[in-house]
């Protein structure tokens, strides 16, 4: 085989641990799912009128929020990534892991696969919920596939915001404080509101937010249809996110295994 | 072809700590090669370098006729660690584990099953095969981690302290498996701050104390040249002056006797140093025979690893230094 056959056949059999070791904790699924889940249920119901005011054009707050609740899913599921490399390292298992034949790459690429899975399905769960409250998605099962592997590939790109703190650091309260710093991002996103209700500051600020650019385009999908400028974008955001935190990752990844 | 070469090998971390200072040995095919020394004294960061786990500072080494740095992917297809903290996976069963390993030595399927099923038995594991590796004992954990550095029939086998926090039984259950391993033709490279371990396992044993060697050589070379056997006498005496002055009578009829090296008090009588005590004790009871001293009992030891230990280094082995770290939660 290739190396690069090789790094996949690692990667895969890395994956399969990572995500075995996910779903035998049931806490686990249940706490990424729940907060969005939460907002989506209060918040479309606390805030249903919100639709009224310009910008929104009329649709249900539901469908116009469940995109948003997507990459909240994705940040849950993103923030505690880091920490299991970071348990790995402290308990010696990295380390058996460096011992073997394996190419480094592939500890990292083990992560990732798992966390791709973990954040379509989460994304998937949202959707179904926002589907039997009454939110209809315009394009469909197609569609509906197109938000979840929006929200997995997301889920890869920003998870370096775990993964460099981890590596960094080396410390897990340190990765959970400044993987939360990353949350404000994601509020002063169009999560809730669109940007032509924001603040003229805010939207300068959303004109560059990644999160939005992903929120959107899932929110065309859910509420518009396929517009391929939209998701054009999301998807330049996700390999620019993914390419500049990844880079650090990898940084610090050798870093801590030189 | 030597299975381990160390030549020179210096380690030298951040901060200026000289962990490893000039460190040179080999090790043949199939020996038990162990490394001893008290915690912080260089065995772990030896067994790190040779593992390709670190870089040395300088010197060189190989394994399997591999420069550990130069060709450390290599190396690794050809050695199994068994790590002195043992490093499981709790939510994964025993038997998980075990294709984990294989599929990362690249054990192909149908020659993996086979491989986890007989180390499974080899480790009597069968019966938890399915279980998660989180309910298992120490003991167990110790020797499912060893079957996974086993997994791929490595040529050598490096063990880092292997029955630390191990129960007697535990321990020397794992040192018949060491033993099973090492006659399969494995060589095997252990370090271990218990002598009788080293005692018990290893064809040569190196001592290392602040990161240098101070003597190496078989287990029986090295008591042997130590010299003298303990005898301890228990005295009754019948002088009425208790046992100081049976001690005296002792040390004045011993006074000519050559095999005695050295006499020490104990509370209830004396310790002698006698070399070759098996032959000499005929005469030693003969010179203590009659009035004034009655042995009310005896005990004998050879040298143990601990005595080499002492008369090499001027201290004890049970000495520890802090070597631990902490993460303190910024850029360390």
């Amino acid at each position: 085989m290739t190396a690069v056959a090789w790094l996949g056949h690692d990667a895969f059999h890395l994956g399969r641990r990572s995500v075995r070791r996910f779903y035998r904790v049931p806490a686990n699924p249940v706490s990424v799912v729940l907060y969005p889940l939460i907002q989506l249920l209060v918040f479309s119901q606390l805030y249903q009128d919100i639709t009224q005011l310009p910008g929104f054009g009329g649709e249900s707050y539901l469908a116009y929020l469940a995109p948003g609740q997507v990459a909240f899913v994705v940040f849950f599921a993103v923030s505690w990534s880091g920490s299991n490399l970071l348990y790995d390292y402290r308990n010696g298992f990295l380390d058996k892991l460096r011992i073997t034949p394996i190419s480094r790459y592939s500890i990292l690429a083990g992560e990732f696969v798992p966390l791709f899975l973990e954040c379509v399905a989460m994304a998937g769960a949202i959707l179904a919920v926002s589907v039997l409250l009454g939110a209809p998605i315009a394009t469909g099962v197609p569609g509906a596939i197109g938000i979840m592997l929006l929200g997995g590939a997301f889920g890869v790109a920003w998870s370096g915001t775990s993964f460099v703190p981890a590596l960094l650091t080396r410390n897990e309260q340190a990765t959970s404080t400044l993987s939360i710093l990353f949350f404000p991002i994601a509020f002063m996103s169009t999560a809730f509101v669109p940007t032509t209700l924001m603040p003229e500051w805010l939207q300068v600020v959303n004109a560059w937010n990644p999160i939005s650019h992903v929120i959107e385009a899932m929110r065309s999908l859910m509420t518009v249809g396929f517009e391929p400028a939209v998701i054009g974008r999301a998807v330049m955001a996700i390999v620019l996110v993914g390419l500049i935190l990844h880079s650090v990752t990898l940084w610090a990844f050798r870093r801590l295994t030189d | 072809m030597a299975a381990i070469e160390v030549v020179e090998l210096v380690k030298v971390y951040p901060g200026g700590t000289r962990a490893v200072d000039g460190v040179s040995f080999t090790v043949d095919e199939g020996e038990v090669f162990g490394f001893l020394g008290p915690n912080g004294a260089g065995k772990t960061t030896t067994i790190r370098i040779l593992a390709t786990l670190l870089r040395a500072t300088s010197g060189h080494a190989r394994v399997v006729g591999l420069d550990v740095a130069a060709a450390a992917g290599r190396v690794r297809g050809r050695i199994g660690f068994a790590m002195q903290t043992v490093a499981t996976d709790a939510l994964a069963t025993g038997r998980e584990s075990l294709e984990l390993a294989g599929r990362l030595y690249r054990v192909p399927g149908g020659e993996l099953t086979r491989r986890v099923d007989a180390l499974l038995e080899l480790m009597g594991l069968t019966e938890v095969a399915g279980k998660y590796v989180g309910t298992y004992s120490g003991g167990m954990r110790r020797r499912l981690d060893l079957a996974s550095a086993l997994v791929h029939r490595p040529a050598v086998l490096f063990l880092d302290e292997p029955t630390e926090g191990l129960d007697p039984q535990s321990r020397s259950a794992l040192w018949g498996e060491l033993r099973r391993i090492r006659s399969e033709g494995t060589t095997l490279f252990l370090t271990t701050h218990y002598m009788e371990e080293a005692d018990e396992l290893c064809d040569r044993i190196s001592i290392i104390d602040r990161g240098r060697i101070v003597v190496s050589g078989t287990p029986g070379d090295l008591k042997r040249a130590v010299g003298a056997d303990t005898v301890e006498l228990r005295l009754v005496t019948d002088l009425g002056d208790g046992v100081v002055r049976a001690q005296d009578e002792v040390a004045r009829r011993l006074s000519t006797f050559e095999p005695l090296r050295r006499l020490e008090r104990t509370p209830t009588g004396v310790r002698l140093a006698l070399v070759d005590a098996g032959s000499s004790i005929p005469e030693l009871f003969r010179r203590l025979d009659g009035d004034g001293v009655t042995i009310r009992g005896l005990a004998m030891s050879e040298p143990t690893l601990a005595d080499v230990f002492l008369r090499h280094t001027g201290r004890e082995i049970r000495s520890e230094a802090a070597d631990g770290t902490i993460e303190l939660g910024w850029w360390g």
